[in-house]
């Protein structure tokens, strides 16, 4: 049993008042409540603020390249189901660069959880637009306003098949801590997307804004569809509920594997009869 | 060396869609199991109906390792087939085709078959044509028919008994039409041998796959691209009984980092493409190289660049391969020249990726991968029975913080499998500590990239192997080298060349062999250097071969030369002499034998 403290690894660079503080906090309760130890989990930081975590949290882990843990964390999952996997990365690594990525795991419900830091701006590359940013919003590299419609991260999980959608907020840390939990005892693939002002670079998205437009889910049914496809919707009105979106049940993808039931790809025995494969081509 | 035996060239063409490379497999599988070695070849546009395909098998008594430019039976499933190949006939030749649809002129042998008529007779698809093709062809080489049956009950096995009788049938039918109208035409090709030794029909893609999973890879993920796809698809096929899990997933980004993270978690893993699929890849090869995890990668060429010619071959990503991965890190790349190298370096390739954890590259090219060749089913066995190295790999440590990255003296720490022990670490693509925490620290720095490239060294004095030399380099008037796919081409001219030097290869024996009279005056022997290990090259190990005070010629299938420049890179060697092609085709036989006499010629001429 690893205390929170055993997960604190590094002292953080984030900036003061980041919401990185909290969201990195939050997994270390939850992996500490779930018993979990540094060496029993693993964990794939993508680039950026957000991933920059590998230095802060202890764990068994990988840094990736940008855009590409989601993709690392499913080979890994499948190559040894039993270990629990997390991806922690920005909006830019998960909806923009690591896009394809993405959707392709929901369809797949690999066995998951993305945490992602959705906060509308490239924050270590100082402040550019992010694929979430709204219409209009300016930054550096978009002087006079994005065109292009953000990515509704929500929407896009729900319809291609993600069986897990929560929505958190970095200003509450125990319901982080809370969602993260839930998402990992999630049997499938688990989006937690948090709501993270920058305080750097992002003037539009703040604390103020959050406190505005986001509230509680309350009555809400999450193994509802067609509930779960309203709400998803919302931030196209710039309202974001906060809470379990979407649950449902699905096999994961190594449930569907016939040979990973009995031991997993890395403890199953070698595949003793290669040479009869030689019948194929004689 | 003895002399070789007579070689048979069979040709086989028709518009895509009409069985062309199930019919040509079939007869290299005949002529296999009928005590024979084959070679084949194919060539077919990036189209599925229409166009023009064809399939030839060179068939010898002694292995074969190309086609050569005579073709001695051609089955002509249109005339657009005679019309493309009638240049490649003689006298000697037969041509088969149906003269229902067009009357050939031409001096081989003809050989009407109805084909037409008999499938209306038999009632059977147009498809079947093939068969009554195959049945002809194999009545005219003299083979068995019962052979036939064998091979078409196997074939069709999952689609029933009327199947196999419907396509017996044709079979039979093009067989006895030969066999009561031209019995004096029948060659004895395909007379089966007593007893012959078991062989495989293998090609370079099926070797890869075989090597794959003797190796023990657990986790191949690819997106499909010609020519590396049959890879991904045997292995699909195959996972149920191997337990390998194989994904065919998004993009090429995807699966090698898919690849990678199972890497991570501690199974072998592997990933396959081609040129421009590798060309998605390459950013993973670096990060794999800096946090010094195994990734094999199988890289069938094309010609490019971009989409290229899809279906044609080159050797032209040799230097992109090198190259391949932003920044400064380890790397291995592997060239086999054959099948059964293929199997060896396949099973190599991940032996080295996890003895020395770093990206693995093994080169194939569209020619190797899809060209069969008669391989002895004993050799294969041997060979996949080897065991695994594994390299550094651990299970436990007890080193409180694991230092992943720990500094040794041949470059190589021990790599922990995730999740058996309280020991974790980050395989961290940043620059990072021996405790793999990211750094920034200059000295930090140096050490890791030392580190890493120490690893090359301890490859050279453990694993690097120079190149295979064939012939005898003492005596030879020319050294030729190479690397990868067109060992074979160079193989066969080397035979040749001693055949025309041995006086006991009858004149008569030798224009069988070549087509053409044997020309008078002065032969010459050559040596071949072949290299498969082609990255990093060990200088020290090489140099000596390019010492010789004689001429050199340089053959790749491609247009700059580009494993001479690698030649050059590490001994400071190079030649005037070169044969370079790049125009989609392999390099054939008869074009190493010409630029041999003219690299003599130019020499003489000095």
């Amino acid at each position: 049993m690893a205390t929170v403290q055993d997960f604190s690894g590094y002292t953080p660079t984030w900036c003061p008042g980041c919401g990185n503080w909290g969201i990195g906090r939050a997994l270390m309760m939850s992996l500490s409540e779930q018993g979990l130890t540094p060496a029993n989990v693993n964990v794939m930081f993508d680039i950026g603020c957000s991933g920059n975590m590998n230095d802060f949290l202890n764990a068994s882990s990988m840094h990736t390249l940008h855009g590409r843990s989601i993709a690392n964390a499913v080979g890994c999952k499948i190559a040894n189901h039993e270990m629990p996997v997390v991806m922690v990365g920005g909006d830019g690594a998960t909806y923009g660069e690591g896009g394809n990525h993405f959707l392709h795991a929901c369809r797949g419900n690999h066995d998951i959880t993305l945490i992602v830091h959705d906060n509308g701006v490239y924050g270590l590359t100082k402040g550019q637009t992010s694929p979430v940013a709204h219409q209009g919003y300016k930054s550096k590299t978009t002087p006079d306003g994005v065109i292009d419609r953000p990515v509704y991260a929500l929407l896009l999980a729900l319809t291609q098949g993600a069986t897990f959608i929560a929505q958190g907020f970095s200003g509450n840390l125990p319901q982080m801590a809370q969602l993260i939990t839930a998402a990992m005892k999630h049997r499938g693939i688990a989006l937690v997307n948090i709501l993270q002002p920058c305080v750097s670079f992002n003037k539009v998205n703040t604390y103020g804004y959050y406190f505005e437009k986001s509230y509680q889910l309350k009555d809400h049914d999450p193994t509802n569809f067609e509930a779960a496809l309203q709400k998803c919707a919302e931030p196209m009105q710039e309202k974001f509920p906060i809470g379990i979106l979407y649950q449902v049940e699905r096999p994961t993808y190594t449930d569907q594997i016939a040979h990973l039931q009995e031991h997993s790809l890395l403890k199953a025995p070698k595949y003793a009869a290669a040479t009869s494969l030689i019948k194929w081509f004689e | 060396m003895a002399i070789p035996a007579l070689q048979f060239l069979w040709k086989i063409g028709a518009p895509a869609g009409l069985g062309v490379m199930t019919t040509g497999l079939t007869l290299s599988k005949l002529a296999t199991r009928s005590g024979y070695h084959i070679y084949d070849y194919t060539e077919y546009p990036s189209l599925i109906k229409g166009g023009h395909n064809t399939y030839e098998v060179n068939i010898s008594k002694d292995p074969v390792s190309m086609v050569k430019n005579e073709v001695d039976c051609l089955v002509c499933f249109d005339e657009l087939t005679f019309n493309l190949h009638q240049t490649r006939l003689t006298p000697a030749s037969t041509v088969v085709f149906d003269p229902h649809t067009f009357q050939p002129e031409t001096v081989a042998q003809k050989i009407e078959v109805p084909m037409q008529e008999l499938l209306n007779e038999l009632k059977a698809e147009k498809v079947m044509v093939n068969m009554i093709g195959l049945g002809a062809s194999f009545a005219l080489l003299g083979g068995d028919f019962s052979l036939l049956v064998e091979l078409i009950t196997e074939q069709f096995k999952r689609k029933g008994d009327e199947v196999i009788a419907l396509n017996t049938n044709c079979a039979k039918a093009g067989f006895e039409h030969v066999t009561k109208n031209y019995q004096s035409v029948v060659r004895p090709i395909l007379t089966p041998e007593p007893d012959p030794e078991a062989r495989s029909v293998l090609a370079g893609n099926d070797a890869f796959a075989l090597g794959a999973v003797a190796a023990d890879c657990r986790f191949y993920a690819a997106y499909p691209m010609s020519p590396s796809s049959s890879v991904l698809e045997f292995l699909a096929e195959w996972q149920k009984h191997t337990g390998m899990v194989v994904r065919h997933a998004e993009d090429e980004i995807g699966v090698v980092n898919e690849a990678l993270g199972a890497s991570f978690a501690g199974v072998r893993a592997a990933t396959g493409t081609s040129g421009g699929g590798f060309a998605l890849m390459v950013e993973t090869l670096s990060y794999a190289g800096v946090a010094e995890l195994p990734l094999v990668v199988f890289l069938a060429q094309r010609p490019g660049p971009a989409t290229g010619m899809p279906t044609w071959t080159e050797q032209g990503d040799l230097l992109f391969a090198v190259h391949a991965g932003h920044g400064e890190f380890p790397k291995i790349v592997l060239a086999p020249g054959d099948p059964e190298e293929m199997l060896d370096l396949a099973m190599r390739a991940f032996d080295l990726a996890d003895i020395y954890q770093t990206p693995v590259i093994v080169l194939s090219d569209k020619v190797l991968s899809e060209s069969h060749y008669s391989v002895s089913v004993k050799t294969l066995e041997s060979l996949m029975q080897r065991t695994s190295k594994r390299g550094k790999l651990i299970a436990v440590s007890d080193q409180h913080p694991y230092l992943r990255y720990a500094m040794t003296d041949d470059g190589i720490s021990p790599r922990l499998i995730p999740g058996q022990s309280p020991a974790w670490y980050q395989a961290n693509s940043y620059e990072h500590k021996p405790d793999s925490h990211t750094t920034e620290d200059a000295f930090e720095r140096m050490q890791q990239v030392e580190k890493r490239a120490k690893k090359m060294q301890t490859y050279f004095t453990n694993d690097f192997t120079g190149p295979s030399v064939y012939g005898d380099i003492a005596s030879a008037d020319l050294i030729l080298y190479g690397w990868g796919g067109t060992k074979g081409a160079v193989l066969e001219a080397l035979r040749q060349i001693e055949c025309t030097e041995n006086a006991a290869c009858s004149d008569h024996r030798w224009h069988a062999l070549h087509g053409k009279p044997r020309p008078g005056g002065k032969h010459c022997n050559i040596a071949f250097l072949h290299f498969t290990h082609v990255y990093p090259l060990d200088s020290e190990k090489i140099k000596s071969y390019f010492s010789y005070q004689k001429p050199y010629l340089l053959v790749e299938n491609n247009s700059t030369g580009q494993f001479g420049q690698l030649i050059k890179q590490a001994t400071g060697f190079e030649t005037r002499h070169q044969l370079l092609k790049y125009d989609g085709r392999p390099i054939f036989t008869e074009e190493v034998m010409t630029a041999v006499e003219k690299a003599l010629r130019t020499e003489a001429e000095c």
